[in-house]
């Protein structure tokens, strides 16, 4: 599949694309990736939902979502009029709940792609259950695998003991591709009050603070599996991205930076632009994997 | 909704208020001429260990020189650096960002209900109405604060000609009292004209407001405060409690809630 540039939004960071289309066109994207589906709406954890963090944040916003029957009826049509890839991410608390997702999506040719978020670290059930054991990675991805034709993307967690066992299962079970990493698991506490600053008490660490964790599970599953990555985790500009390249990723997913700046993904691709003519490179793909000593 | 844009700008005016409290001018801002009175700029701070924005809303505009003007009280990091800054200093300005208040009918009378810092959008607001026509002796601008130095631009308001009513918790300036005590003695006194509200401040405060708004079946609108990662709709990190069931994002949905909308902790 061809993709504008290797830039995409992550999912949570950029809702169903309508926030973002009033600043600029999504063509500038090379995908679009949308908040986590479920089955049902969900109306996600009270607040507070963040904390400020050194270089980062915390979030518990617990899955808020329209659910698969407003996403294909209101958002969608919305979709239609964009020209960039979409790809939806989906999050379930049973293997059921994913395949029934992914199935209503294989019938709305606008989606591109699927994004499955085997690695929610807020919700109670589901999410990060399935991605942190291997056996329960390979059965998620390969139900979806059986109603889902178009390419299925695997989000995995930084909070297991082995992510290149997981990417492994990921790939065994007929993933396309693996977009390493969610956010990794914190909290943060008033000492004050001594209560937690997150109603949900744990979060999502996610930004600057998490590059070097993430940079380095790339390289890992670069090293011993044959999927295209997806790198997330921090991106801010476009010297990350060439970082992520380096390291293995084939493409990478700007998230919390959003929020600091939501024109951050054109900057960026200018960035990566004036960079590869600087080192006298034609495309992205001469970067991929080429960090010395891997 | 006017696009947003981010634009680096420069701090030309800076005014130590007192007591914690600072008001800075920034310019130029290409869209300060559509910054409606309610709606709020997301301001980038020059640091690399503060990450996020820190959302203020407007207090005043001066469009001829693109100018867009700020105050806020020193609470915790961020406003602590921006109280540090100098005129000169460059500052990220994104906006404009929000809902913003509806204006009232021309045939009632406007009441402010202004807790501590958040005066700043009902003075603009109040500037507002005074700039399109309105008789500034049909607004009343109830300011309470919890002693008198947390009551800043007091004369400002003055001069727009409308009815400021000062009071405190602690008595040291003003009324003593709570700022919704006077306000629901004057609805009282008034319950024959046509009212509206419009309020900004502490939680405790918009609530008070809220009910009083409520109970007397006056209309109007709150300006809410959130913590907010990114202003525009995207995290879901701002969100508020609505009694049509779930969350509203304030940022995007808001800050500008009519009253009655809100599910306010009882």
């Amino acid at each position: 599949m061809e993709f504008a540039n290797p830039i995409m939004t992550a999912s949570g960071c950029a809702g169903y694309g309508e926030e973002l289309a009033e600043l600029y066109p999504l063509s500038k994207l090379g995908a679009l990736v949308t908040k986590s589906i479920t089955r049902k709406p969900r109306a996600g954890h009270p607040p507070p939902r963040t904390v400020e963090t050194p270089g980062g944040m915390l979030n518990a916003i617990g899955l808020a979502n329209v659910g698969i029957d407003s996403f294909l009826k209101d958002k969608v049509p919305f979709l239609e009029k964009q020209k960039t890839k979409v790809i939806v991410n989906v999050a379930g608390s049973t293997i059921d709940e994913y395949v029934y997702v992914c199935s209503r999506l294989a019938d709305c040719e606008r989606v591109d792609m699927v994004e499955i978020n085997i690695s929610c670290p807020n919700v109670d059930e589901g999410g990060i259950e399935f991605g942190s054991n291997t056996a329960m990675t390979e059965k998620s991805i390969s139900e979806v695998r059986k109603v889902f034709k178009r390419p299925i993307i695997a989000k995995l967690a930084p909070n297991v003991t082995s992510v290149v066992d997981i990417a492994k299962a990921a790939e065994q079970g007929g993933a396309d591709a693996l977009s390493i990493i969610n956010s990794v698991i914190g909290t943060s506490v008033n000492i004050n009050t001594w209560e937690p600053l997150l109603t949900n008490i744990t979060g999502g660490l996610t930004g600057p603070a998490i590059k070097p964790i993430a940079l380095a599970m790339v390289r890992d599953v670069y090293g011993s599996c044959r999927l295209p990555i997806i790198g997330i985790g921090g991106i801010t500009d476009y010297k990350d991205v060439v970082e992520y390249l380096l390291c293995g990723a084939t493409a990478v997913q700007v998230g919390t930076a959003l929020f600091v700046d939501p024109t951050s993904p054109l900057k960026i691709v200018d960035g990566l632009k004036k960079y590869l003519k600087t080192k006298k490179l034609n495309a992205v793909t001469d970067l991929i994997g080429k960090v010395k000593n891997l | 909704m006017t696009k947003a844009t981010c634009e680096d700008t420069f701090i030309v005016k800076k005014r130590d208020l007192k007591y914690d409290y600072f008001s800075l001018v920034l310019a130029p801002f290409s869209q300060t001429a559509k910054l409606n009175p309610g709606q709020f700029v997301h301001i980038r701070l020059p640091s690399t260990d503060i990450y996020f924005r820190r959302a203020f809303s407007v207090a005043a505009i001066f469009p001829k020189k693109k100018e867009v003007e700020i105050i806020f009280k020193v609470f915790g990091r961020g406003t602590r650096l921006l109280g540090d800054l100098e005129s000169g200093d460059r500052l990220d300005v994104m906006g404009p960002l929000g809902t913003s208040f509806v204006f009232p009918q021309r045939n009632e009378r406007t009441v402010m209900v202004a807790g501590g810092v958040g005066f700043p959008p009902l003075m603009f607001l109040a500037e507002e109405l005074v700039k399109h026509g309105y008789n500034p002796q049909s607004i009343e601008y109830f300011y309470g604060g919890r002693k008198g130095t947390d009551l800043v631009e007091r004369s400002r308001i003055k001069k727009l000609g409308v009815n400021l009513h000062l009071i405190t918790d602690d008595g040291s300036l003003g009324e003593k009292g709570w700022v919704t005590q006077p306000v629901e003695q004057f609805i009282k006194r008034h319950a024959h004209s046509k009212v509206r509200m419009y309020g900004c401040g502490p939680e405790r405060m918009l609530k008070a407001t809220d009910d009083l708004g409520l109970k007397y079946n006056i209309p109007g609108q709150l300006a809410l405060e959130a913590l907010m990662p990114c202003g525009v709709g995207i995290c879901l990190g701002c969100v508020v409690a609505v009694k049509a069931g779930g969350y509203d994002r304030v940022c995007i949905d808001g800050p500008i809630f009519d009253i009655g909308v809100i599910k306010f902790e009882p």
